[in-house]
Formats: structure tokens, sequence, C-alpha cells
């Protein structure tokens, strides 16, 4: 495998973890998206029932908890 | 689509890997990249699609046409007049209105006009030079026109430039839409650092200083005093540096992801010992582009000294006007023209200061031009100068130490030898594609997680 299929394929699966380990986040970034009708339709419904199946896991929301532990240690609002 | 955002991030993982597939397939390539660079501005407003478009059929058109000699000059001509209409019309029309409505006020011809209100595209003078240089390039004899009209159309649309540059030349991207040069781990290194470096640059310093300092400071300069004023000023010109170069750093590294190299587009700006220096180092992609199509056909460095300081007078007003349609910008770049012109004057003296006066009064004549240039009119410039007298302010923000350090961290990024950039290239260029990735990745979710909710749009998006 070439070095940059390896180079994207780890972002694709860095991608998937994060939104395992992100609550509800990539969620609100779907529902953010423009409008395009049946497009952005059958992408939301995609991405509730991978949201509804990722609940069933009960996984941590680690991002939650880092942005949490950063601000306060910094002191940012 | 903003960089630092979830839907840029799915985005790009979608065209990079679409990218890597089609490598080997010219046309399908160019034609993956175009979609994907309307689908990147149609997000903004799709209706402005079709300006982008008629844009780049305008400049394919002129770059065939200038080519025959009987059709050479009206070609150009009326490719550029298009080009400057456009820019013109979108971006100055409601300024000209307005200044042609207060200057008949109390004349016999006072009246309420009215007009329609123009919506300024995003990215609109960004994309209008792209395509004037390309018309100005094969006019010149510098490059062969295109006789493709996917190539104009992706030189003048591709994604990662579209909004607010790096301006890229025609004859420097033109040829690597025939043969982009895959990414190697050197390659991938130093993207991993650009991208990085730009999101810690807008998401940290930039959005952080502007909402705990320079919005609440400049947007209410009435309620200021000296220190709540010199914090703002400084503290601007170290975010809108984060902020531009933030964005050109992200838009460089992603590009070369791709496998499009671009220039470098900030060198340090507030290192520079004058401001010559400093316009060789602050957005060099435009600096250039206004020296090469606008100071040299002006008459540049041709004439007397009087008509010499006159051109970059002319030249540099101009440019603060292509910044924005206000009587602020108008000012930051007369004032930038006539620093430049007695600079020059002071040079042929043989006038020189020792290097860190000349770098300290250089970043204090750029900061205090930044005012002008933050404010968002004439009457807040002037409120703004008028605090530095007060001695106390009823409305200002409490100057914090994380504020400070935010604005240390800034000027730093300015002073940290340039080398220390390239070991941590050199290091990341050892590991292999997957730690890479894996390390890009980290430190993004950190740097999310380090921002605000929501990110602030780019400064230079308004341009």
């Amino acid at each position: 495998m070439r070095p940059m299929t390896r180079f994207t394929l780890t972002c694709f699966a860095a991608l998937v973890a994060a939104w395992l380990l992100s609550g509800e986040r990539f969620l609100d970034a779907v529902f953010g998206m423009m409008d395009l009708g049946r497009v952005d339709d059958t992408i939301i419904a995609g991405v509730v029932v991978l949201e509804d199946w990722k609940a069933g896991l009960s996984l941590p929301d680690v991002f939650g908890q880092l942005r949490a532990a950063i601000h306060q240690g910094l002191g940012l609002r | 689509m903003v960089f630092p955002t979830l839907q840029f991030i799915g985005f790009f993982a979608v065209v990079l890997a679409l990218n890597g597939l089609a490598w080997s397939h010219n046309a399908l390539r160019k034609a993956l990249l175009i979609a994907a660079s309307y689908v990147f501005y149609a997000v903004w407003d799709w209706r402005f699609c079709g300006l982008m478009l008629f844009v780049s059929a305008v400049a394919w058109g002129a770059g065939l046409a200038v080519q025959r000699p009987a059709l050479r000059k009206p070609a150009k001509g009326l490719a550029i007049a298009a080009m400057l209409g456009v820019l013109g019309f979108f971006k100055y029309f409601d300024f000209f209105m307005l200044s042609l409505q207060q200057m008949l006020q109390g004349t016999a011809f006072a009246r309420d006009l009215t007009w329609m209100v123009v919506i300024l595209p995003v990215g609109i003078s960004f994309y209008t030079f792209q395509a004037i240089s390309y018309v100005m390039d094969v006019d010149r004899g510098h490059i062969p026109p295109r006789r493709n009209p996917a190539d104009v159309a992706l030189y003048i649309s591709f994604f990662p430039q579209l909004v607010a540059g790096p301006i890229v030349r025609a004859a420097h991207f033109l040829p690597q839409i025939d043969a982009p040069t895959r990414p190697d781990a050197t390659a991938r290194a130093a993207a991993v650092v650009l991208i990085l470096s730009g999101l810690f640059k807008k998401m940290v310093v930039a959005n952080y200083l502007s909402v705990l300092l320079v919005d609440p400071v400049f947007g209410f300069p009435d309620g200021q005093y000296w220190l709540s004023a010199l914090a703002a000023t400084l503290g601007y010109a170290v975010q809108i540096y984060c902020d531009f170069s933030g964005y050109s750093d992200i838009a460089i590294g992603v590009a070369l992801l791709l496998g499009y190299h671009f220039h470098r587009n900030f060198n340090q700006p507030y290192r520079a010992e004058s401001l010559r220096a400093f316009w060789q180092r602050w957005h060099i992609s435009l600096s250039t582009w206004i020296r090469d199509y606008l100071y040299i056909p002006l008459g540049g460095n041709r004439g007397s000294v009087l008509r010499r300081n006159f051109t970059v007078i002319l030249t540099m007003t101009l440019a603060g006007f292509w910044h924005g349609a206000g009587w602020n910008f108008i000012l930051w770049g007369f004032f930038h023209g006539a620093g430049l012109a007695v600079e020059r004057s002071l040079r042929r003296l043989h006038v020189r200061l020792p290097k860190l006066v000349a770098i300290v009064a250089t970043l204090v004549f750029v900061a205090i031009l930044w005012i002008p240039f933050r404010a968002t009119s004439f009457t807040e410039t002037l409120g703004m100068f008028a605090a530095f007298t007060r001695a106390e302010g009823y409305a200002a923000p409490e100057i914090t130490a994380t504020v400070w350090v935010l604005i240390a961290i800034g000027l730093a990024m300015n002073w940290l030898p340039l080398h220390w950039r390239s070991w941590a290239e050199m290091g990341l260029a050892r590991l292999g594609p997957v730690l890479q990735a894996a390390i890009l990745a980290i430190l993004i979710w950190v740097m999310f997680a380090t921002a605000q909710e929501g990110v602030a749009p780019f400064i230079y998006f308004q341009f």
C-alpha cells in the first residue's frame, strides 16, 4: 500500500475514533450543514442511525472531558 | 465552509481520498477538484458559483484571444474591464451610492436615494485578481494560454486558496495541474506542521484575543482608556497576523497534501526593520501582485523622486481601497504609502536607525495604522485615538494575564528562529505515514478542545 494511502486511511480511522469519543458534536455539525434538500436529509438520517448505535455502546465523551480539563487548567472561558 | 470546522474536516477527508484514487487520471482529478471547489464555495452561497464561472470563462477566452495580434488589445482591455467591473460592482456599489447621497446632502439635489443592497461574494477579490494575473501573464508571454477551460477553472477556483488567498500565480500553479507531486514523507511532514501551526494561530491565539480583548475595546472606544487602547492595538496586530497567516498556513498545508505547492505567504512580518521590508514579509502574494500589476504599470521606480513617491502613495491608497470600501481603509493605505515614501527619502539621505530601534519603530507604525483598519468607521478610529489620552475607561475590559500571554505568544511566533520549524518538519518526516496522520489527528483534537465553542470567520474573508 502506498504511504499516502496509509496516511489517508489513518486520517479516516482517526475521524471515526473522534466521532466515537466526542459525544454528540458530530451530530450537531451535521445539523449545521447547508440545506441540500434530499442530500442532507439522507446524510442526517444516516448519521442519526449511527448515533443511535453509538449511544448503545455507552462510550465516554473523552473530548468533553479533555476540553473541560484544558479550559480549567488554562483558566479559559 | 471554514477550515477549522468538523464540516471541513469531513469534506477534506473525502476529497483527499478521492484525489488519491483519481491520481493517475489527470482529467478525472481535475474534474474532481473543480467539483470539490464549487461545493466548498456553494456552502456560503450557491448563487455566486455562476459569477466565479463567468470570471473563469472570461479569463480563459481572453487568454486565447490575446494570442491573436488583431484581438490582443481589445481582448485584454475587455477582459480586465469585465473583471474589475464585477469586482467594482459587488464591492463598491454600496459605498459609492452612500457617498453620493452624503455629497448631495445640503445641496439643491439632496434626496433619499434608494438602491439595492449588494451582497459581497466571499473571496471575490482573490479570484478576480488571479483571473487578471492569468490574462496579464499570457499577454506578457510569461505563460502559454490554456486551451482546456478546465485548467483555468481549476486555477481560479481551487478551494484551499479560493476565499482568502494566497494569490497563486498562473505561471506557478498551471504546470502543477498537469503533474502534481505525490506528497512524500517530507511534504506530508511540512503539511502537518503548517496545518497545526495555522490552527493554533487561528483557533487559540486569534480567536481568544478577539473575544477577550479586541472586540470589546474596538466595539466601544468611548469607554476605553490608554491601557485598554494600547493592549487592544497590540492585540489586534497579533490577532490579524495569527488569523491571516494561520489561514495561509492551513491553505498551503491542505494544498500540499493534495499534491500542489504554494509559496509562503508570511515571513515573520513583525521582525521587519522597515516598512518596505514589512511589505516583503506580509501577505507576500498580494504585495507582489500589487507590485507587478499595479505599481509597475503606474510608473514604478521610473521618473523623478516626486513622481516615484506619488506612485507609491497612489498604489498603497488603491491597495487600501481594495481591502474595503470605506474611508478608514483608504486612510490606512494612504499612510502606508506616505510612510514608504518618507522611508525612501530617508534612505537616500543615508539615515539609518539601529536595528532594534528600526524594528520597534516599524512595529509601532504598523500597529497604529491597524487602528483605522480594524475600526468600522472614521468616527470609531478617532474614538480609539482619543482613548490613548484618557486615564480611566468606564467600559474597559479586564486586561488579564491570559491576554498578555496570548500577545506574547503571537509576537514570539515572529521571533522564534525559522529553523525550529524545520527541525519539527525533519522530525516528522522520519516517521511513517500512519504516525504522521495520528499526530495530526490527535493535535487537531486537542486544538478543538482548547478553542472556544464556534469559530469566528477569518478576518480576510470580508475582502
